[in-house]
């Protein structure tokens, strides 16, 4: 019998108000091509976005390769294995080019891979470099899809890939791409579970799915996938992935940095340096950092394009972010408030400006991936809750100025 | 409607009244404070308003823990009904707290607030808190994402309420110490004083146990509306 790699057991799952999946079981093992298929609302995206834990559970149990990942009890687990996935949003950066995301992907795996041959597979070859926000609807999802093969086209060992939907949008060529690489990848021993009404990519399941029962199709024996990928260990995925969002979109300056600018400028317009007292000055050359950390971390505020936020998540326990460059930031602007305010560098007041730019942002990041589960988590006031940072950091300025 | 249905409006008429008194007896009738403990004694008489609201939105604060941990936990509807009705509650007895304190402290201490007092500090979060639930709460569609995400603030967020208590007793900064249960004399009020002080705070625990019961209602009329609407829908 062939390795379960995908065990769902007695899922129970709720989305709004309506039980989506009560009493819900699947075996998806090695060789498996599994098609969800059904009416809309049916389920399908909440098994496959149940699977990369990214729903919490009512009732149940999902286990990949037999390692727990996500429990009624709360408990959620890093997957032992990568896996890959494709959402029905392309959780793909606009500034990212191909090629870095694809390699983000790869390094999820410890991996890595010339991504040319896969890439003229479908079409991309000549957009490799390019970045993604300058691709067309199709050609995204294409990026996507690859995405969600990769870690199987990457590993001689079993591996699981979740696709919600992948054909959408898909031009023929590409679509052909996708179902001989399905077949391929299937024959080396990986499995899939796949959420789409396509026929033809119903046609390559080898059991077919409508969350009520299943009908199991045989497939004709095809070539086989050989393993591309070389194994390629990189530390601090996370980080190094952040400071390239960084570097690629100048989002920390845009957005944390003018802002601090702007403090410092309205500040600077205000005072003067002479008369004021010695807790005041140490406040305003403080003010500049503690504003750049409250307008939160830049990386997350790219990521909630298209629910990337949501694709790290399933991958990862710690999600790109701002954390590297915040206290260098920090440190900056509290000395050009020091020079400003106080004609001189003060020390101090330099490295309490990166402590209180990297541990402003940290909670606010974290205030706001808190909401991240709502139906509309722009539009939900979170910051209303921000406020309670100024208490910190007005008795820091306090026991600064008692220096 | 039966006289078991008009309770809600009843406790609502009944808090009313008896806060309309304790603004009366606060303003007129209680004894002035000695005008050497004070920097504006005449400003103090807004005690009487303050103290009450601020123990309102305790308990308002304590509701909308214990609905939203059977809401997290239970799944019971009637646990969301008591998170959102102690939202309610608790947001707009925190804002007339918030905002008597400011007036009190604009002319007692020449400021109205100070970003360094904990006690303030972590009372006006739990109102930004009620602001957010409130305000959050209508702008998600209903749904068991919504509720826990919720429920989870809710939880959370009650960490403040023991903070707010103790908060001036370990840092205190501007905000006057505890006059009720202090545990020495310091904070012994004459027996008049103290007498509407009570009234005070019986007259706003009945009138937001009214509010709250009125806005449970409301919540499940929303509910069935909400019901009503999908089954036209066609949908579940």
């Amino acid at each position: 019998m062939a390795e379960s790699l995908l065990s769902l057991v007695d899922l129970e799952v709720r989305r709004g108000m309506s039980t989506v999946l009560t009493g819900f079981n699947l075996e998806v093992a090695s060789k498996d091509v599994v098609v969800l298929h059904g009416k809309n609302g049916s389920g399908k995206s909440t098994v496959i976005e149940s699977c990369a834990r990214l729903l919490p559970l009512e009732k149940g149990v999902i286990r990949h390769h037999g390692s727990l990942i996500v429990d009624s009890e709360g408990r959620r687990n890093l997957a032992k294995y990568p896996f890959g996935l494709t959402l029905q949003s392309n959780a793909l950066l606009g500034d990212e080019t191909i090629e870095n995301h694809l390699s983000t992907v790869c390094s999820l795996s410890n991996m890595k891979t010339d991504l040319l041959p896969i890439l003229e597979a479908y079409g991309l070859g000549h957009r490799r470099h390019d970045r993604i926000g300058q691709l067309s609807g199709g050609q995204a999802r294409k990026v996507a899809v690859i995405a969600g093969l990769l870690p199987a086209m990457l590993s001689s060992q079993p591996r699981l890939v979740f696709l919600d939907e992948p054909d959408a949008g898909l031009d023929k060529s590409a679509l052909s791409a996708l179902i001989s690489d399905i077949g391929q990848l299937r024959e080396a021993g990986h499995a899939f579970l796949i959420a789409s009404h396509h026929s033809q990519i119903m046609e390559c399941a080898t059991r077919l799915h409508d969350l009520e029962g299943e009908t199991k199709q045989p497939q004709p024996t095809v070539s086989s996938w050989k393993a591309i990928g070389v194994h390629e260990k990189k530390g601090m995925l996370s980080t190094r992935v952040g400071q390239r969002y960084l570097r690629s979109t100048r989002a920390g300056i845009a957005r944390n940095g003018l802002t601090a600018l702007l403090v410092l400028g309205t500040l600077l317009a205000l005072l003067d340096p002479v008369t004021e007292s010695r807790t005041l000055l140490f406040g305003f050359v403080l003010a500049a950092p503690f504003a750049a950390g409250l307008v939160g971390d830049p990386v997350v505020y790219l990521m909630r394009e298209q629910r990337a936020v949501d694709w790290w998540r399933a991958h990862a326990n710690r999600l790109p972010s701002a954390d590297l460059s915040s206290p260098v930031i920090g440190f900056i602007l509290a000395s050009l408030g020091a020079i400003l305010f106080l004609n001189e560098v003060n020390w101090t007041l330099s490295f309490l400006g990166a402590g209180i730019l990297w541990s402003t942002l940290i909670c606010v990041r974290f205030i706001e991936l808190s909401t991240l589960r709502l139906a509309r988590p722009n539009a939900v006031f979170i910051k209303l809750l921000i406020p309670i940072l100024i208490l910190p950091w007005a008795l820091i300025v306090e026991y600064a100025a008692t220096l | 409607m039966n006289m078991r249905q008009r309770v809600p409006e009843i406790f609502l008429g009944l808090g009313f009244v008896g806060i309309m008194s304790t603004l009366y007896l606060g303003m007129n009738w209680a004894p002035s404070v000695s005008i050497n403990a004070f920097e504006s004694p005449a400003a103090q008489r807004i005690f009487y308003w303050h103290v009450p609201a601020a123990w309102s939105a305790f308990i308002a604060f304590g509701v909308l823990f214990i609905g939203s941990a059977l809401w997290f936990f239970k799944r019971s509807p009637i646990g969301w009904r008591l998170h959102v009705a102690g939202a309610e509650a608790g947001l707009a007895c925190g804002l007339m707290t918030v905002w008597s304190g400011c007036v009190w402290g604009a002319a007692e201490w020449g400021t109205p607030w100070d970003w360094t007092d904990v006690r303030l500090n972590t009372f006006g979060l739990l109102t930004l808190l009620a602001l957010f639930l409130v305000l959050g709460r209508q702008s998600q569609p209903d749904g068991v994402e919504t509720r826990d995400t919720f429920s989870t603030f809710g939880l959370y967020g009650f960490v403040l309420v023991p903070l707010t208590y103790i908060a001036t007793r370990i840092w205190q900064i501007r905000h006057p110490g505890p006059v009720i249960a202090a545990g020495d004399d310091s904070g012994t009020l004459q027996s008049s004083m103290a007498l509407v002080l009570l009234i005070g705070a019986l007259s706003f625990t009945i009138f937001i146990i009214g509010h709250m019961m009125i806005s449970m209602r409301i919540t499940h009329l929303e509910q069935r509306l909400e019901q009503a609407q999908k089954a036209l829908d066609g949908g579940n």
